[in-house]
């Protein structure tokens, strides 16, 4: 074995202080994640309902050019916050947003405990929250593609394909809904997801928590409507506390009867204790007692 | 001082990891030593911030270990003892995004990975994932990584641990190469006395979470003679009354009778005591302190 054939020589450079010091933690998980032949292949999918969207915004503004399109499907193609709202807060969607999370999430912070790797982070002048803004800024990248942007996407080409700034004086709130939204869902499934990370050296088993925990909420919700008859089980179903607040956001009428405020407590309760958790787990050194 | 640090306490909820310990290193390579659980991972971890003392503190390259450590970790390099990587990385990247973590510009990190890779003798496979890489490699690897960023100061966790003798050699060299010609600290934990008597001038050892001894091996172990001998006769009184002289005595398999000898004693009572207890001293050899003797003799264990 030749060592030290070139030798050891000292850096002459100067350390960085970095306004964001997590954003090489947030850099390497996207592409990590993208190193996923699988995720590859299926993320650009995960698209479709977006180009769909815009299609109908399109169609919606070109009514004459397409005569065959009569009764209710007209009323579908009315742009107004309820298209919007429909896009984000879909149950599909959802299950889309849930996919991503598993492939992006489920292994962020698992395979750090897993290949004992929080202590080279740790060891690094990196803080706490520096380690879980890193995490949660690659779940929030790939979410903001499906959720901020498209948003964003349609109510832009809605004011293009109009040709007038009718839509956005009658609604100049609307951008402000879309961000609110996305935020709320992206933060949301952040916390939610690096939580079940965090509970596990398993990805795979993160990712059937990840999976179950969201559904098992929703077969629990419909015994319970089934049982109770009343709308405040809602509150358990994590889908439709999702779907209270976004409506509430959009300014449409909330599909359960009971304030949206009960739902977004849900939401941020299961916010503040994914992160108290987060905060015990993560650790540069693995305490054995 | 690079290191330095006083009255540190520290506990795993009942369980005394360390109590009073209180150093002074000074620049070069410097061992600590003790057996399993001694503490000195945990003094490390401490070192490094992970843990935080529950009294006590100190300095490390004159820093706070208590306020500063963001800027201790800018400046220092961690082996960590356990193997640890990030899956789906190759080395060159895997390095590289550690500099940057440390701070490092991109390019650069990018750069110097390239360098240290190679230094540390990985340059052929610095493209290979991570996860194909034998104990060995790994170990080399997590040596590159410590210092990539250029540390004033290294922190070796068992840095040998699990390596065949070669690579532990290769790794030791690197070790003595880094530590005496490039002007970096290195503190290297281990149980492994050889290995810190190859590599180290300076040594701490701990025993149970205290500090049992530290300072320059040379002097260390001159502070009592070792002699061997054999006797003949009825050993009890005589080592009854060499342990009255606070003389530490170890028997070995073959008969050997250890005797580690307090300073300023004058050496002439052994053959007094022999006299008086009627032994037969049949072999006298004042013996080489070896580390493993000096430990053998603060931590009681053989």
């Amino acid at each position: 074995m030749t060592i030290k054939e070139k030798g050891y020589s000292h850096w002459d450079g100067e350390f960085l202080v970095r306004k964001f010091p997590w954003w090489p933690i947030t850099r390497y998980g996207i592409r990590l994640t993208f190193q996923r032949k699988f995720f590859r292949l299926a993320f650009p999918l995960s698209l479709l309902p977006a180009v769909f969207f815009l299609g109908l915004i399109y169609v919606s503004e070109r009514l004459e050019d397409f005569p065959f399109l009569k009764g209710e499907i007209v009323q579908l193609l009315e742009i107004s916050p309820n298209f919007f709202k429909t896009y984000l807060t879909q149950g599909f969607m959802l299950f889309i947003m849930l996919m991503i999370v598993i492939f992006c999430g489920a292994s962020l912070i698992s395979d750090d405990l897993k290949h004992n790797s929080l202590q080279l982070y740790f060891s690094r002048p990196l803080k706490k929250k520096d380690y879980f803004l890193g995490k949660i800024a690659v779940i929030v990248f790939f979410l903001f593609i499906i959720t901020l942007i498209p948003g964003l996407v349609f109510f832009i080409m809605k004011l293009v394909f109009s040709g007038s700034l009718k839509f956005f004086l009658s609604y100049p709130w609307l951008p402000l809904s879309i961000i609110g939204y996305s935020l709320i869902l992206t933060g949301f499934f952040s916390f939610y997801t690096l939580f079940l990370s965090s509970l596990s050296k398993n990805r795979r088993l993160v990712a059937i928590l990840i999976f179950g925990i969201y559904y098992l909420s929703e077969i629990v919700y419909l015994i319970f409507r089934s049982e109770f008859r009343s709308h405040y089980v809602s509150l358990v179903s994590l889908r439709a506390n999702l779907q209270q607040v976004g409506a509430h956001i959009f300014g449409q009428k909330t599909p359960f009867d009971i304030s949206w405020i009960f739902s977004f407590l849900v939401l941020l309760g299961i916010c503040v204790f994914a992160g108290f958790i987060l905060k015990s787990k993560v650790k540069g050194v693995e305490i054995v007692k | 001082m690079s290191i330095e640090v006083k009255d540190i306490h520290f506990s795993y909820g009942k369980i005394k990891a360390l109590e009073e310990v209180s150093l002074d290193l000074p620049q070069g390579a410097a061992g600590l030593l003790g057996p399993n659980g001694a503490g000195k991972s945990t003094l490390i971890r401490i070192l490094l911030g992970f843990l935080s003392a529950d009294e006590g503190g100190g300095r490390v390259l004159g820093y706070d270990i208590k306020d500063e450590q963001t800027e201790i970790r800018r400046y220092v390099g961690y082996m960590p003892e356990d193997d640890c990587f990030i899956p789906g990385l190759d080395a060159v990247s895997f390095t590289s995004y550690l500099g940057e973590l440390s701070g490092m510009p991109r390019q650069e990190a990018m750069k110097r990975a390239h360098e240290v890779l190679y230094y540390v003798g990985l340059e052929e496979s610095r493209y290979r994932n991570l996860e194909t890489y034998s104990s060995g490699m790994k170990q080399r690897l997590k040596l590159a990584q410590a210092i990539v960023h250029d540390p004033k100061l290294i922190f070796l966790d068992e840095p040998t641990s699990g390596l065949d003798p070669q690579g532990r050699n290769e790794i030791l060299e690197l070790i003595m190469d880094i530590s005496s010609k490039k002007d970096i600290q290195v503190l290297i934990s281990s149980h492994i006395l050889p290995d810190i008597e190859l590599t180290c001038k300076y040594v701490v050892i701990l025993n149970k979470g205290k500090l049992a001894a530290q300072g320059d091996i040379s002097e260390l172990k001159e502070i009592r003679d070792l002699y061997e001998m054999k006797i003949k006769g009825e050993a009890g009184g005589f080592l009854q009354k060499l342990k009255a002289l606070k003389c530490k005595v170890e028997e070995t398999e073959d008969g050997i009778l250890k005797v580690y000898w307090p300073p300023k004693q004058d050496k002439q009572e052994i053959f007094r005591i022999a006299a008086e207890e009627k032994i037969q001293l049949r072999h006298f050899v004042k013996s080489e302190t070896s580390l493993e003797d000096l430990f053998a003799q603060v931590v009681g264990v053989d």
